[in-house]
């Protein structure tokens, strides 16, 4: 029997379930080997059970949480696909600030206010915090980047189907750059989160001549201390130094572990 | 052996005219200070640099091509072999093989001496086909060198500046934008007498003139002579040295991946989407300073510390390799781990530090 399939979205631009539509070129294989049951962008059915969920977006407000923990109650594996559901993406850099700065700094006073004493707005009032889905349920993998890198979506479908492990190296992104033999970004002048930042994306960004910014989050260990010495040197005062670690948020929320 | 003098310029048009019947590799620019081996094509932008010129002055330098020209011969993702199922329902496994003809053209004494490493590391115990095959059928067209790359060279300290092992045909530049040709191969005859360039009957004077030219000192040295290094490097196990080199290291596997002799690889298999019965199994490069590197069965790392894995990866460069094949240091001293480093890691350095330290010891 084939493996079902699901596709949920929380607080995302759902860039990340676009980018697996990509996929157009072998999709109908992909169907081959799984069962999609529910996909708000490419079908209107749902499901009450499904072997792998994957949920795109961050967790803004509890209702958003007890759907996903509903959602982690009917499947058997649960992947966060991309950064959003990772570590929180640029909604989180939210978490930096009171709610009551927040909102006044997005609406403005007077909307504030409103939110402060108007019952029918208190919901919007618990959003406080951004959360990634691995900080409210268990996560079983991690698709990380913004958007996912499809290859590796690929990667982890065709090993759950043959009851194999998927493997995502736990190594930064310039193992992947010296497999495309490019040259490195500190090499002309430019700084790069590539030493302390998940791989798996085969340095697509460096490749295209930019930097990395650290979309797929903070490697495991990564040693922080000498790369923010690095980029010191590099002429990065501190408070530029804190923008681009907190770009992605990765540095806030923290390295994920793959599992298991 | 034959020798032949011509110009630089007819040299490269020459490569440039193989390279439109095979796939010849060249340092090309790479952004905005490196280089890269690449097919040449009609219009590449090859250049050698001066008989004169002054260090650093080169259009290219070993240490600045960020691959060594020997991972041609085990590229990344290389495919070893592919599976299927037969009318029988078993598996069968076919070998890739890469035969096609090429040159590597423009490597250097060090890369070429890493390239006899690497015959000598794949030829031992299990051939290993794959490379073996690309290896007979490439030819080998080496440059010398009469200045370092830059201030991490260091080539004539680990003995691989003058080495023309393992070249088909060697390069000398002479004054006036000439090159002296030699053949060392029967091969590199066959290349050289379909040139049609004028043959040379003063070799030895030629070469006498080049060696003359040769900047003196040539790059760095270590404190010591090469068998002490070794032989400290041997020694060294507990040492605070180890600790001190990895503070500023980030794991990232830089120093393995632009290395000419790390030839570790990490195997996986993968099933075609289109038909799941068959697929390939394929190799991608792996380095001892990646955290995940020792991790074995089970989930147990035998190596998580990272000093651990800086002192594995320079004991394998300058004692345990150079123990097991009896062919010199494996570090060939070309610099690119120091150069490619974002935070001035340095072998050189590093054993450097261990002499000192074992000269401190009572």
């Amino acid at each position: 029997m084939k493996l079902k399939i699901a596709f949920f979205d929380m607080a995302s631009c759902e860039g990340c379930q676009l980018a697996i539509l990509d996929c157009e070129d072998i999709f109908l294989h992909i169907l081959d080997l799984v069962e999609i049951v529910e996909f708000r962008e490419a079908l209107s059915e749902t499901a009450p059970r499904f072997d792998i969920a994957f949920v795109e977006g961050s967790i803004n407000r509890e209702m958003d949480a007890d759907r996903l923990r509903d959602i982690r109650a009917r499947c058997s594996w649960l992947v966060s696909l991309g950064a959003c559901a990772s570590h929180g993406n640029v909604q989180a850099r939210s978490n930096a600030l009171s709610p009551a700065e927040n909102l006044q700094r997005v609406y403005g006073a007077e909307a504030c206010h409103t939110v402060h004493t108007d019952p029918e707005y208190w919901p919007l009032w618990a959003h406080t915090r951004v959360r990634a889905v691995h900080q409210v349920v268990k996560v079983d993998y991690h698709l990380r980047g913004c958007p996912v890198d499809r290859h590796e979506f690929l990667h982890l479908v065709k090993r759950l189907v043959a009851g194999s492990l998927p493997r995502f190296a736990r190594q930064p992104v310039c193992v992947e750059c010296k497999y495309n033999g490019n040259e490195c970004a500190f090499a002309h002048g430019e700084t790069c989160m590539g030493q302390i930042t998940w791989g798996g994306c085969d340095a697509i960004c460096i490749n295209g001549g930019y930097r990395c910014d650290g979309c797929r989050g903070l490697l495991p260990g990564a040693n922080l201390e000498a790369h923010r010495a690095l980029l010191r040197e590099r002429g990065l005062g501190e408070a530029e130094i804190d923008s681009r670690y907190r770009l992605f948020c990765s540095a806030d929320v923290g390295p994920q572990e793959a599992q298991p | 052996m034959r020798g032949f003098l011509t110009t630089r310029t007819a040299v490269l048009d020459w490569l440039r005219t193989l390279g439109q019947q095979e796939d010849v590799f060249f340092p090309l620019p790479l952004g905005e200070n490196s280089f890269s081996f690449d097919k040449v094509r009609q219009h590449s932008r090859l250049a050698f640099e001066d008989f004169d010129a002054a260090p650093g002055e080169k259009p290219f330098r070993a240490s600045s091509c960020v691959q060594p020209p020997g991972k041609k011969l085990s590229p990344n993702n290389e495919q070893i072999f592919r599976f299927s199922k037969n009318a029988h329902g078993e598996y069968q496994l076919t070998p890739t093989l890469d035969e096609r003809p090429r040159i590597i053209a423009g490597l250097r004494p060090c890369d070429l001496k890493a390239i006899h490493l690497m015959d000598r590391v794949h030829s031992d115990d299990i051939a290993d086909a794959h490379y073996l095959t690309r290896r007979r059928n490439t030819t080998l067209i080496a440059h010398d060198c009469l200045q370092p790359c830059d201030e991490h060279c260091f080539c004539d300290a680990t003995g691989s500046l003058r080495w023309r092992q393992g070249a088909d045909i060697f390069l000398t530049p002479q004054p006036e934008a000439k090159l002296l040709l030699e053949a060392l191969t029967e091969r590199g005859e066959r290349r050289l007498d379909d040139a049609g360039f004028a043959p040379c009957s003063d070799i030895e004077e030629r070469r006498a003139l080049a060696e003359e030219k040769r900047a003196q000192p040539f790059g760095r040295h270590f404190d010591a002579p090469l068998q002490r290094v070794i032989d400290t490097v041997s020694d060294s196990w507990e040492s605070p040295v180890w600790d001190k080199h990895v503070e500023r290291c980030f794991s990232c596997g830089t120093c393995n991946l632009v290395c000419p002799t790390c030839y570790c690889f990490d195997v996986q298999d993968d099933y075609n989407i289109d038909d799941p019965d068959s697929g390939q199994r394929s190799r991608r490069w792996d380095g001892c300073m990646l955290e995940e590197f020792a991790v074995v069965a089970g989930g147990h790392n035998f190596r998580p510390q990272l000093a651990a894995r800086q002192r594995h990866r320079i004991k394998r460069k300058l004692a345990w390799l150079p123990a097991r094949f009896g062919d010199g240091s494996f570090c060939v001293g070309c610099g690119r781990c120091g150069h490619q480093c974002t935070v001035d890691i340095d072998i050189f350095d590093i054993a450097n530090d261990l002499l000192a330290a074992t000269e401190a010891r009572p």
